[in-house]
């Protein structure tokens, strides 16, 4: 296997965004390779979740391809849901891992706005169980199912799960390419409107738009892929055993680290799946950042705030950078790049050599953990 | 009411029961063995959605639970006051959708006349719940 570079990463403010997703995704795709210093990739591959149902568009990578410039460049598509960026993220690593090509571009976006929250949600929850979905159970009904469990199982307390949203937001406030610009309150949060028993509006990210791309190459650059895993579990939430832990990252993260030939004691920052607040605390013990019972204490004390001892989506995570769907995995791996090639303006962490990026698919059915590394 | 009886599955290589009833075992390429379970199980966990997909009213009160035999099953309930994990529920088919309601003492009692044969083995499993809810009352004392 040969050794992958990220040799360009760019991205397109999250939020709100009247442009055509190709057009976003095309501003991602040429920050990319301006900063990779090419031209034209080898191949590409786009991410996108859904663009059958939010746009009415179908052939996409060809779409997309066209878009940019790149009609005479192979193109396709890669879709696991919400990791649908991570996902696409890997198979431009194992083609260039396996010497089939030198230089692939992927870019992933989503476009959602344009439709109303129930729709969205509809949408979005096809990606649920069709039996559990005729029962009405939407993203944020499972997962406060998830939540209720966690919460009585290991004694995490509402404020613990409020402080990931607070923390996310003040991140959020330092990136001006971030959906909220504004922090908010561990008040603000518990008082905001109920969603689903015992989850509120501010513990759930918000519906975005946005594009994010890279180009991982054969030569040489200042971020290397250290480890790349994917993980899986049932499409059923009910054929689970258990709802506390998703053991699609716990076997994702055991096949990036090993990979890596490092643990999670040398991950020096994060970016976490944090589509609903209590998320990121199930997968902070998942992934072995924290020891197992201790996500909510160290959240509290400060520890995986920008200027704690780890710290967790420093870009302000799905909850307030946005959640673009397809372009998630690969925002988050574009903050990671950002953050040890010290380009993080505003919320660069200090001397960071390794960063991880953990992406959920579904209600965790396709999990991703991507490990990065600097060169220098 | 307690006697309704829901269609499941069971894989003959792992044993693992999936309601309603599966062609393929989620876990091994076999196909799975029919099974009824009987309606009652516990909660093991609950939510109430306040803005539910097209096609439902709010508030939609939705719980997992988990039948005796182990399978575990999603089902509406008209109600969730008072409702705990652990709590025992049962379940009932209107026009094939499936709802859960509290199981007053009254039927608990009942429940475990039917579920234990000798009288030795009743005065065991009451005993053994007795202990057990003493237990989870100290544990919620203590936190």
């Amino acid at each position: 296997m040969r050794e992958v570079f990220v040799a360009g990463a760019g991205m397109t403010r999250i939020g709100r965004r009247s442009e055509p997703l190709p057009e976003l995704m095309a501003d991602a795709a040429h920050a990319a390779l301006a900063e990779a210093g090419l031209e034209a990739p080898d191949a590409i591959v786009v991410a996108t979740m859904n663009p059958e149902e939010f746009l009415g568009d179908g052939n996409f990578a060809s779409h997309v391809a066209t878009q940019i410039g790149f009609a005479d460049v192979p193109a396709l598509r890669v879709e696991t849901a919400t990791s649908s960026g991570a996902a696409a993220f890997y198979a431009g690593f194992a083609a260039v891992a396996a010497g089939l090509r030198q230089a692939v571009l992927i870019v992933g976006g989503e476009k959602m706005t344009h439709l109303t929250t129930p729709k969205v949600s509809e949408l979005i929850g096809r990606s649920i169980d069709p039996y559990e979905r005729a029962y009405g159970a939407t993203m944020p009904a499972l997962a406060g199912l998830v939540t209720r469990s966690l919460m009585s199982k290991t004694g995490l307390g509402q404020r613990e799960i409020a402080q990931v949203a607070v923390k996310n937001h003040a991140n959020a406030a330092r990136n001006p390419l971030a959906h909220f610009q504004q922090a908010v309150t561990v008040e603000e949060v518990l008082e905001s409107r109920m969603v689903a028993d015992p989850l509120r509006l501010l513990h759930c990210c918000p519906i975005s738009d946005g594009a994010a791309a890279v180009v991982v190459t054969a030569a040489p650059s200042r971020v290397r892929v250290a480890g790349i895993g994917q993980g899986t579990d049932t499409l059923a939430v009910r054929h689970r055993r258990q709802l506390t832990a998703f053991t699609a990252t716990r076997m994702a993260a055991r096949e990036a680290y090993a990979m890596a030939g490092f643990g999670p004691e040398r991950v020096d920052l994060a970016e976490v799946h944090d589509a609903f607040a209590p998320f990121e605390l199930i997968s902070l013990e998942d992934l072995g950042l924290v020891p197992p019972g201790k996500a909510g204490r160290v959240t509290l004390d400060g520890d995986t705030a920008l200027d704690g001892r780890l710290p967790v989506n420093p870009s302000g995570g799905l909850k307030a950078r946005g959640h673009p769907l397809a372009a998630t995995g690969l925002a988050q791996i574009v903050e990671c790049v950002w953050q040890l090639t010290g380009r993080a303006h505003g919320r660069q962490v200090s001397g960071a050599r390794h960063a991880l990026a953990h992406s959920i698919g579904g209600l965790a059915t396709n999990n991703w953990v991507t490990l990065l590394e600097t060169t220098g | 009411m307690i006697a309704e009886q829901i269609a499941a599955s069971r894989c003959p290589r792992c044993d693992m029961l999936v309601a309603p009833p599966s062609t393929y075992c989620p876990h091994h390429p076999v196909l799975m063995q029919p099974v009824t379970l009987p309606g009652v199980g516990e909660v093991v966990s609950f939510t109430t959605l306040h803005t539910p997909p097209q096609g439902f009213r709010s508030p939609l009160h939705l719980a997992l639970v988990e039948l005796d035999g182990g399978a575990r099953f999603v089902c509406h309930g008209a109600d969730v006051r008072g409702l705990r994990i652990g709590a025992a529920v049962a379940i009932e088919a209107i026009d094939d959708i499936y709802y859960f309601s509290h199981l007053g003492a009254m039927e608990r009692a009942r429940l475990f006349w039917r579920r234990t044969g000798r009288a030795g083995d009743r005065v065991n499993a009451i005993a053994r719940s007795l202990a057990k809810r003493v237990w989870k009352g100290r544990d919620r004392a203590a936190s």
